[in-house]
């Protein structure tokens, strides 16, 4: 049991996040605070996919050692390196976390010079005077 | 060069959006013509990967030289080669169509307009012709961001709503990179034609479980489906009619596909038939989605608001289709996704075209359309007898197999709400059409445009030829429905 | 609403919990993760191309075209930027902020 929890509590960790930024995302109402319980959220998914690679024990990052040194592609301890791919993955997935970022605040500015607040219920307050 | 086309597809569109903002530096309507040469090159390109399709099967195509699960593969069998070429004529024949109407709504915007235009069919192509679960998030994420910028700089209130798409569309697009990390923990890879091969021995993982639950869960706020489609409405209303008549057809229908890709090629069929209850619950998804979206669009008093809530039905029928499970309804269901894309930009172009003469898209404001738009508001006519599914348009061989094969099911509420949603439809347009007909000159209290009534005052050529070709396309679909089903429907329906 | 949106949060983390109880031990070298495709990358990452970061060559080759993706959505969100800041805006005059 105790091995259990330890062995599965970084991805509890991840979720307990993710319900951060999904609860903030559905319930605040500026829209500021959405937009950060959107990006809590997208780390959150980071997190779990870069948990997703990591190896216990004699690991480092993966870069190969001995690259140059003359034996070329000599044989790769594949336990001794990090598994790369969930960081290429994660790689692309920021980049994609932070263009959402940028058109999000892009639209919110847009809000901002229409209606001058960024409280959702004063927006709509003046949408209903017209 | 041959053997490149399937790559071509994406890289067009994906080349021609970077060198038109430089384009619209020398001169702003080259844009334009710019994007049309570009995307009638992608549709030549994917109508000449379906023939290939038709002849010779399934393509692979590797980027890069690297073998699939390492590397990432595109495949293009039956079904996506067709979604291709849907995708690439649609936004071929929206492209021809928006010219007068950027002009006119977005004249400041026309340069980059287009450079995001071309982006969000980049988006499109690339999720359709993927092989690749996590390259399809890429994709699906860039014609998200395409598509919140087109709708953000529609009319007042647009950025508010998009605000609402962006939040919800992001939940949608992290529900569904969650579930394809769930699946990579699990099997370790993310080429779905391995991941097919590896999954049968995982089905009773809970992990498995909870993926496919997630994917699915994404997609369906990405379709707008009953329940999750609040976004869709005020979206797609507030857009500029251009865009909405982009991304009003497509968005919906390529999250099917993306549907329908996951549940039979990701996972075996057997997975959602008979180990998980995935289809039953998709059929009363779509019955409810069906029934939601015809009742809410009864309600509408705004022309596009009115259509939004169509699309929202009709994503209830393939929904359902699907979910019947058997051939005869996933035939009509994939046949639907592509009648259902010509009818809805075919109602989409005409919306356009009216806010483009009227000002307006209330249907109160429709009163005397048909004298002074006969052409337009024949093609609306056709577009409308075919979402109520009248025989010599397309929408009635798709709704016919629905039936026929809610009836095999043995699904009878299903039925029920085809047969219902066809009378709601009626209701629907004939309310339109009986407006339309009413002369504004009868109304006393519309004074200022009296004068006008009795002449013909139709839109500009280069929109009225687009949305009549729809039309003639909808009823062209709708005679060779049989050779359409039997070339290349037969063989993309999944093996169950 | 408040009480519907923590409903929803705690019932998708609950799913999500539930997924997680299957899945192989934290740091586990031989989950299906770290044996299935990554030691091709590990093995054959130097012969193919001749780079020792195994993460530059995967992102710029093995899986270039996700990064071809990536540089798509920058410039879709630069373009989408411009097109929603700039682009509709009035030619600037003095008080314009």
């Amino acid at each position: 049991m105790f091995e259990f929890i330890v062995g599965h509590y970084n991805y509890w960790m991840y979720v307990g996040l993710m319900m951060i930024g999904f609860y903030a995302m559905m319930a605040k109402r500026n829209l500021i605070k959405k937009i950060i319980g959107m990006n809590i959220f997208q780390s959150a998914i980071i997190l779990f996919y870069i948990s997703t690679s990591v190896k216990k024990g004699d690991v480092t990052v993966p870069i190969l050692e001995h690259a140059h040194d003359g034996h070329g592609a000599h044989a790769v301890d594949i336990m001794h390196y990090a598994n790369p791919l969930p960081h290429v993955l994660m790689l692309t997935a920021i980049v994609v976390m932070v263009a959402t970022l940028g058109v999000a605040v892009a639209v919110t500015i847009m809000i901002y010079r229409r209606y001058q607040t960024l409280e959702e219920d004063e927006i709509i307050m003046s949408i209903r005077r017209g | 060069m041959v053997a490149q086309i399937p790559i071509l597809i994406v890289v067009i569109p994906l080349i021609s959006s970077l060198f038109c903002p430089l384009i619209g530096l020398w001169r702003k309507g080259l844009c334009y013509f710019w994007t049309v040469f570009s995307l009638s090159l992608c549709a030549l390109a994917s109508i000449d990967t379906l023939l290939t399709v038709m002849e010779s099967g399934t393509i692979h195509y590797r980027l890069g030289g690297w073998t699939p699960p390492f590397g990432i593969e595109y495949v293009v069998d039956h079904l996506n080669a067709m979604m291709l070429v849907i995708v690439s004529v649609i936004s071929l024949i929206v492209a021809i169509y928006s010219k007068r109407s950027v002009e006119q709504e977005l004249p400041r915007r026309f340069v980059y307009f287009y450079t995001v235009f071309l982006l969000q069919v980049t988006g499109f192509l690339g999720i359709v012709i993927t092989g690749d679960l996590f390259n399809l998030y890429v994709f699906l994420e860039i014609s998200s961001l395409a598509g919140y910028a087109l709708i953000a700089i529609g009319e007042d209130g647009a950025p508010l709503a998009t605000f609402r798409y962006i939040v919800m569309g992001t939940i949608g697009a992290c529900f569904y990179l969650l579930g394809v990390g769930y699946i990579y923990i699990s099997t370790g890879s993310l080429n779905m034609a391995d991941v097919q091969q590896i999954l049968p021995q995982l089905y009773h993982s809970k992990v498995v479980l909870t993926a496919v639950a997630f994917l699915l869960a994404g997609l369906a706020v990405k379709m707008a489906l009953f329940p999750v489609h609040v976004w869709l409405p005020d979206a797609y209303t507030k857009a500029p009619s251009a865009a909405s008549a982009l991304i009003a057809p497509l968005m919906t229908k390529i999250s099917l596909y993306v549907m329908i890709r996951v549940l039979f090629t990701v996972f075996k069929p057997y997975l959602s038939i008979e180990l998980l209850p995935i289809t039953d619950i998709m059929v009363w998804a779509g019955f409810v989605a069906i029934l939601g979206g015809g009742i809410m669009a009864l309600a509408q008093t705004d022309f596009k608001r009115m259509l939004c809530y169509v699309v929202v039905a009709e994503v209830g029928y393939i929904v359902g289709g699907v979910g019947l499970a058997n051939t005869i309804a996933m035939q009509g269901a994939i046949l639907h996704i592509l009648n259902d894309a010509v009818m809805t930009i075919g109602l989409f172009a005409v919306a356009g075209i009216i806010v483009y003469k009227n000002k307006s898209h209330n249907i109160s404001d429709f009163h005397g359309l048909f004298k002074k738009m006969p052409f337009t508001m024949a093609a609306f006519v056709v577009g409308a007898l075919s979402i109520i599914g009248v025989p010599p348009t397309c929408g009635f061989f798709s709704k016919w197999y629905l039936i026929h094969g809610a009836v095999i099911a043995e699904h009878w509420a299903f039925l029920a709400a085809l047969l219902l949603s066809s009378l709601i439809s009626v209701v629907l347009f004939f309310r339109v059409i009986e407006i339309g007909f009413v002369f504004e000159a009868s109304h006393g209290g519309h004074a200022h445009s009296t004068g006008h009534v009795a002449t013909i005052d139709e839109a500009p050529l280069s929109m009225l030829i687009p949305t009549i070709a729809i039309a003639i396309g909808i009823i062209l679909i709708g005679v060779y429905n049989q050779t359409i089903l039997s070339n290349i429907i037969a063989f993309a329906v999944p093996k169950l | 609403m408040k009480i519907l949106s923590l409903m929803t949060a705690v019932l998708v983390g609950a799913v999500l919990i539930y997924g997680t109880l299957d899945m192989p031990k934290w740091g586990d070298p031989h989950s299906p993760a770290n044996t299935h495709v990554s030691p091709y990358y590990l093995h054959h990452s130097l012969e193919h191309t001749a780079t020792p970061n195994v993460v530059t060559s995967v992102l710029a080759d093995y899986r270039g075209y996700d990064t071809l993706g990536e540089t798509t959505v920058i410039f879709t969100a630069g373009m989408a930027c411009i097109l929603l800041l700039r682009a509709g805006r009035k030619r600037r005059g003095k008080g314009d902020v």
